[in-house]
């Protein structure tokens, strides 16, 4: 099933869902160590894969963000409660500007540096701004608060989701799983007759 | 080959005849930087991406009549924009200016070519010296008072010949083995 319904999500976005959080882990490993080696060449490619990665990312959240406007949405399971809802949503969307935002700040953080941006050694992505030290040092504190920001909100992500398989045994996780069925209600009724 | 101060010096009884004999048999003179309008600069691929450098000080001699081209470069001068990235390349690794401060460049052979000058002869930079061959243009500007002239070019060196990048430094993946040095240097008569 290509296109999402109000039901499920469709192939590409659960594709997309999942390869974007296997390359979070990734990039955030490539740029917390990429930050602890000493000055040198595996730090040089550690944070030059980390940028290739993150402009990755970039477009694969843009992709997925079109791909979600141009297809109906699971609608939020019913049992949720209102403030549920809305804490669901807000943490969706903050996800989203993340994914966003922490390329966008990587990429001009490097600029402000005077270190151009290559995606992995094929392309020159221009630099947005010129060389700027103290831009540099803000945008540095701003990428890593934004990664920390992310880290809280992906913490908080995961454990709804495994709430809802695991306490409310709802179909929200597997919904987001390619090939997994929804559970099957009648049968489970009928068992427990 | 006789300047024309040369002449007058061992003529000195013929300083008129000297000066017309020299302006037919010297048609340039011996010109020198003008370092306030030239730039010598270097192109290099750091993690995929193409990053500069240049040199602040340096001198050039240049006599196209003569065939003498000298470059000298205070390699003390070199700047990359960015701070940390000076201090390794200005160490042992790279440039290390503390036992290598001059690097120099002098033509043994000036060919004319279609387009401008050949300039082949020894490069010697961190204590290596390798022959090289710089192409450029030599363009006349000026008045006939004050005249002058601009030397441009480019050539591509491989760092890892002339040792610039020891131990960790040599891989090439994230920093190129090419760079591309780039002079535009405007010249002009030496003063006598
Ligand atoms: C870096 C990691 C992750 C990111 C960036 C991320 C991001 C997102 C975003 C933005 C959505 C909202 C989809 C939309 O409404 O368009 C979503 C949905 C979802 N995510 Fe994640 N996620 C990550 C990891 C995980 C993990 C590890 C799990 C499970 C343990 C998970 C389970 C889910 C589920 C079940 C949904 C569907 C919610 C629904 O159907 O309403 N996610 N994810
Ligand atoms: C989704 C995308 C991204 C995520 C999740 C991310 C995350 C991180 C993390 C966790 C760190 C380590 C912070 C620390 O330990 O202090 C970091 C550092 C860094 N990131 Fe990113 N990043 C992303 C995209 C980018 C992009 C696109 C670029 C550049 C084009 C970039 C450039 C950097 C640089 C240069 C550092 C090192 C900062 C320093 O020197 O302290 N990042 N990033």
């Amino acid at each position: 099933m290509l296109r999402n319904t109000t039901a499920r999500w469709g192939t590409p976005a659960q594709l997309l869902h999942w390869l974007i959080a296997l390359l979070i882990g990734v990039q955030a490993i490539l740029g917390v160590s990429g930050v602890a080696l000493p000055l040198g060449m595996a730090k040089l490619a550690t944070l030059a894969r980390h940028k290739s990665l993150g402009i990755t990312l970039l477009a694969l959240v843009l992709v997925r963000l079109l791909w979600r406007v141009v297809n109906p949405r699971p609608a939020l399971p019913e049992n949720l409660k209102r403030y549920e809802r809305t804490l669901a949503r807000a943490t969706h969307a903050a996800l989203y500007a993340l994914l966003i935002a922490l390329p966008v700040s990587g990429w001009l953080m490097s600029a402000a540096r005077g270190f151009p941006v290559s995606w992995f050694n094929l392309v020159q992505l221009p630099n947005l701004v010129s060389r700027n030290l103290a831009l540099y040092h803000l945008l540095v504190r701003v990428h890593v608060a934004l990664a920390i920001t992310l880290a809280l909100a992906l913490a908080l992500h995961v454990a709804a989701a495994l709430k809802h398989h695991f306490v409310l045994h709802d179909d929200t996780l597997r919904r987001m799983v390619p090939g997994w069925a929804p559970r099957d209600r009648d049968a489970s009724a009928l068992n427990k007759d | 080959m006789l300047s024309a101060r040369a002449l007058r010096v061992t003529l000195p009884g013929l300083i008129l005849g000297a000066a017309t004999i020299a302006h037919a048999a010297t048609p340039s003179p011996t010109y020198t930087l003008r370092p306030a309008h030239s730039s010598l600069t270097y192109t290099f691929t750091q993690a995929g991406a193409a990053n500069q450098g240049q040199f602040k000080r340096f001198s050039v001699r240049f006599d196209p009549s003569a065939g003498t081209l000298v470059v000298v470069i205070d390699m003390r001068s070199f700047d990359t924009g960015d701070a940390q990235r000076n201090e390794v390349l200005g160490g042992a690794d790279f440039f290390d200016v503390a036992h290598y401060p001059q690097a120099r460049f002098q033509a043994t052979r000036l060919r004319k070519t279609a387009g401008g000058y050949l300039a082949t002869g020894p490069l010697t930079l961190r204590g290596v010296t390798r022959v090289v061959s710089v192409p450029f243009t030599w363009r006349l500007i000026g008045t006939p008072t004050h005249p002058a002239g601009l030397l441009d070019g480019q050539t591509v060196l491989k760092r890892l010949d002339f040792g610039l990048g020891q131990g960790q430094w040599r891989a090439t993946e994230w920093l190129g083995n090419a760079v591309t040095v780039h002079f535009a240097l405007r010249l002009a008569p030496a003063a006598h």
